[in-house]
């Protein structure tokens, strides 16, 4: 059984993870100095900023190959005034290894490249893969119908893995050759820093520059620091990026190479961007993204509703069909339905 | 059979004929970019409607109390707004993190209106209760004069007040009362202020109106105790002043003045028309005196009682039925206080002229002014005891369809109808009167003290902005029709409108009744401009 003093111990664990006793041992250890936060005003955007994601939920699977319902898109707003959504993929992914190639040839032209190369490895991030290059396909149609100037964010990372490079490359491209700034906003990090112990490094830098600044909105370029993080080749530079003064958080912004210079201009349009009601501190257009584009609990068990239908009239029967849709866990929880 | 898809289709989208739209990978691309908040119905049961509405239109807002229309293919429900709500797309408290509040997407925040189903067109023209909802998404939109045109044949012939949408006039659409429903009783309900006496005047012009025309099909009794009514006061004109319809109205009046005018007779009610019973609801009486006052009919002459106690033999003839002398010596004193107070009782009676008035179906108005409340109670239950005997007879065949049926008005009903008030005679009027033809029409600012049971005889009520929640509860309690979703508007109701509920009519309807002095001379110029007005060429306030 658990006891209160192995709880307490946890507890000391975490606070050492997470308590920043002054910014020195900080500094120290990841290089940064004060002196690299770099406060900046928010600029009032006249531009459109365009805002990419995607979504995706399980329908069904089978131990080797699963369905899952894959959405993606962008939003569009002129400045803070929503303009439009635009889905570009809203459909079923069958991510049977067998058969991916298929699927991904479509996605895949529209980004001009002519295959993916998975390894065995990868195969398990089949639905993944496939919905980031769907998130791809998006920003390219956003990119489309932005004007010289735009700003155009990605939710998520542009820190990903070897197969995706390519296409995340002409997507690059393309921005550039557009005009328009293209930027990775990642609500979450894997960064770390400190040696014996994984130090959440976004969390501290937060922390640091809310010491150093407090209410005004700053970014932090992590090149050179000695942080630890991902793949990291993928030929842009990353930053921690506080939008507001009054947030509590900050987020991890990648940028592409060509943005090199120019990134200060883009933040402080974004900035003002970034004071909504709904969602203060965050840009607002990847919260409309966001809520636009996820695929609801509702749709997801009313596909499933649909694709029982359809097996039932090709068939199978209801034990079949309960066997098929029902993960293990459902049984073992007790859950009702599927 | 439907054809087994093959695996290529289904990896290269969606199934070909397929009802549902899938937007495919490749070319499928939906853009939404309409921003408008639509008017659709949303939810939620047959019992309550809920539809969205822009948050912030400042041109068209909704309010409580107005009446929507939604389309459903060959039908049209009409819904009526009890509540409206801020609502968004959002959960949580978004709306109160005061850090950001610079801007906020304008297409996700609406007002969710809560409406009251009031029935459904059906294609026939016939408006029924509605007993299915519309179909979800059925566009809403604000009812018109097209969506009411179906009130028009359903509305009575005693014209009040024009139909109201919100705080819009909908003039194309009288609010009329039914003459037939009278003899059920009617309440109007209001506090100071709220237009009551100005209600009461255009119901009496429209019933003169319909006297003089020989359409009256009930007569009106009026007892006005503050002269407002002949003459009026100040600025505000009278029934006098209804020339073009002035042979509907007789008047009585206790005033020397106002009966020195030839069309006002002066008021007098005869000693033998007075009954022990007058006398008992005027005071407090102990036992004893009570009993003395019921042994008076029996004891003495009925026509001539009340100069017969006053004499010594009457006295005797009291005493000897053993009730002490003392106790009818207060009877005594008190009622010779009353014959010094209420001059108009005499020897010769207008009684029989004012049944024949009301018999005929005309406005008969009794102007008391200056009249103490306990006189007036008086004169009202002497009248109304007339009133009541003579319609308890039977006539022979033939005159019974030539007697009009009778609607005697109490102003300050609840002295009458309260609970544990002791003037049964008006009871017995709201209880039993309808089998007679006379009817009631309760007039008051506190229905909470009229008796629930009697209340629930009214059948028709006009209620015309109540602050107390007490007397909304009373009403809704006791309403034929369902009043209790209406709460909101009634307390909401401004001056001059009002809610009228009558069986009649299929649902309790929002009027704005007519200012008097407007429709006044609306109805003088009538004979010469019928044709205007038929078009809706009066507007009865100024805009």
């Amino acid at each position: 059984m658990l006891s209160d003093l192995r709880l307490s111990l946890v507890a000391e664990l975490i606070r050492d993870h997470i308590l920043l006793d002054g910014i020195d041992r900080y500094c120290q250890e990841t290089g940064v100095k004060s002196s690299d936060f770099i406060p900046f005003e928010p600029i009032e955007f006249g531009g459109d900023i365009l805002a990419a994601d995607g979504s995706n939920v399980s329908v069904c699977g089978w131990s080797v190959a699963a369905i899952n319902l894959i959405r993606s898109g962008y939003v569009v707003y002129q400045g803070q005034r929503w303009k439009r959504t635009v889905i570009t993929f809203d459909d079923i992914f069958f991510a049977d290894p067998a058969i991916y190639a298929d699927q991904f040839a479509p996605p895949l032209k529209r980004l001009g490249q002519d295959q993916i190369d998975l390894k065995e490895e990868d195969l398990e991030r089949l639905s993944t893969y496939f919905r980031e290059l769907q998130e791809y396909a998006s920003l390219n149609d956003a990119i489309s119908v932005a004007k010289p100037g735009d700003i155009i964010l990605y939710d998520g990372s542009f820190d990903v893995f070897e197969p995706l490079r390519a296409a995340l490359s002409s997507v690059f491209r393309r921005a550039e050759e557009r005009g328009v700034a293209l930027l990775a906003v990642a609500k979450s990090s894997s960064l770390y820093w400190g040696e014996g112990i994984s130090l959440p490094f976004m969390y501290h830098t937060n922390q640091a520059g809310s010491m150093l600044l407090p209410n005004s909105p700053w970014y932090l370029n992590l090149k050179d620091k000695r942080v630890n993080r991902g793949p990291g080749k993928w030929g842009g530079e990353s930053f921690i990026v506080r939008f507001t003064g009054r947030s509590d958080h900050a987020f991890r912004v990648d940028v592409p190479g060509y943005l090199a210079g120019q990134v200060e201009e883009a933040l402080a349009g974004i900035s003002s961007c970034s004071t909504s009601a709904e969602c203060p501190g965050y840009p607002h257009a990847l919260f409309r993204a966001h809520r636009d584009i996820k695929i609801t609990d509702n749709e997801g068990a009313s596909v499933r509703m649909r694709l029982k239908d359809k097996l039932y009239r090709d068939g199978l029967s209801p034990r079949q069909i309960a066997v098929l849709m029902q993960d293990y866990h459902d049984i073992l929880e007790m859950r009702q339905g599927i | 059979m439907m054809p087994k898809p093959d695996i290529d289709s289904i990896l290269k989208g969606a199934e070909e004929g397929d009802e549902d739209r899938i937007v495919t990978g490749d070319e499928g691309r939906l853009v939404i970019e309409d921003e408008r908040t639509t008017y659709r119905i949303l939810s939620k049961s047959v019992r309550e409607y809920h539809f969205t509405v822009p948050y912030n239109s400042r041109q068209d807002r909704v309010e409580v109390g107005q009446i929507f229309s939604i389309k459903d293919q060959d039908l049209t429900f009409l819904a009526r707004v009890l509540n409206i709500e801020h609502s968004s797309n959002y959960d949580g408290h978004w709306d109160t993190t005061m850090r950001g509040t610079q801007f906020y997407d304008h297409d996700q925040i609406f007002n969710r209106v809560i409406a009251e189903p009031l029935g459904c067109a059906f294609p026939d023209g016939v408006f029924r209760k509605a007993r299915t909802l519309p179909t979800k998404f059925s566009p809403v939109e604000r009812a018109e004069k097209e969506e009411f045109g179906f009130l028009k044949a359903v509305m009575g012939d005693i014209e009040v007040g024009y139909l109201r949408n919100g705080s819009r006039l909908v003039e194309e659409i009288p609010v009329s009362l039914h003459s037939l429903a009278m003899d059920h009783h009617m309440g109007v309900f209001a506090t100071t202020g709220m237009g009551k006496s100005n209600f009461m005047k255009v119901f009496a012009a429209s019933c003169m109106r319909l006297a003089a025309r020989g359409e009256s099909k009930f007569g009106l009794l009026i007892v006005d105790p503050h002269g407002e009514y002949l003459r009026g006061k100040g600025p505000n004109k009278g029934l006098v002043h209804l020339k073009r319809y002035r042979e509907g109205l007789a008047c009585y009046s206790t005033d020397k003045k106002n009966a020195s005018d030839p069309d006002v007779e002066e008021l007098a009610i005869s000693e033998s028309d007075v009954r022990p019973e007058d006398i008992a609801l005027l005071y407090d009486w102990s036992p004893p005196q009570r009993e003395a006052l019921e042994a008076i009919s029996r004891t003495l002459d009925s026509d001539n009682w009340l100069e017969e106690i006053q004499s010594p033999e009457g006295l005797a003839r009291m005493v000897q039925q053993s009730f002490h002398e003392s106790t009818i010596n207060v009877l005594i004193r008190r009622i010779k206080n009353e014959l010094y107070r209420n001059k108009y009782i005499k020897k010769r009676s207008s009684l029989g002229n004012i049944l024949a008035h009301l018999q005929k179906g005309e406005v008969v108005l009794v102007d008391i002014p200056r009249m103490s409340d306990r006189s007036e109670l008086f004169l009202l239950s002497i009248i109304s005891r007339y009133i009541l005997e003579d319609y308890k007879k039977d006539l022979p065949e033939g005159k019974a369809e030539e007697r009009k049926n009778c609607l005697i008005t109490i102003e300050e009903a609840q002295r009458v109808l309260g609970a544990g008030s002791n003037t049964s005679r008006f009871e017995s009027i709201a209880r039993e009167g309808r089998k007679f033809g006379v009817g009631l029409c309760a007039i008051t600012q506190q229905p909470k003290l009229i008796d629930r049971q009697l209340l629930s005889q009214f059948n028709t009520l006009v209620v015309m902005g109540l602050g107390d929640r007490n007397d909304r509860k009373q009403l809704e309690e006791s309403a034929k029709q369902d009043l209790s979703s209406m709460d909101i508007e009634i307390q909401t109701l401004e001056k001059g409108e009002a809610v009228v509920s009558t069986l009649s009519i299929p649902f309790p309807v929002p009027a704005r009744i007519h200012r008097f002095e407007d429709y006044l001379h609306r109805l003088n110029q009538e004979e010469r401009e019928e044709g205007l007005i038929k078009k809706g060429g009066f507007k009865p306030f100024l805009e």
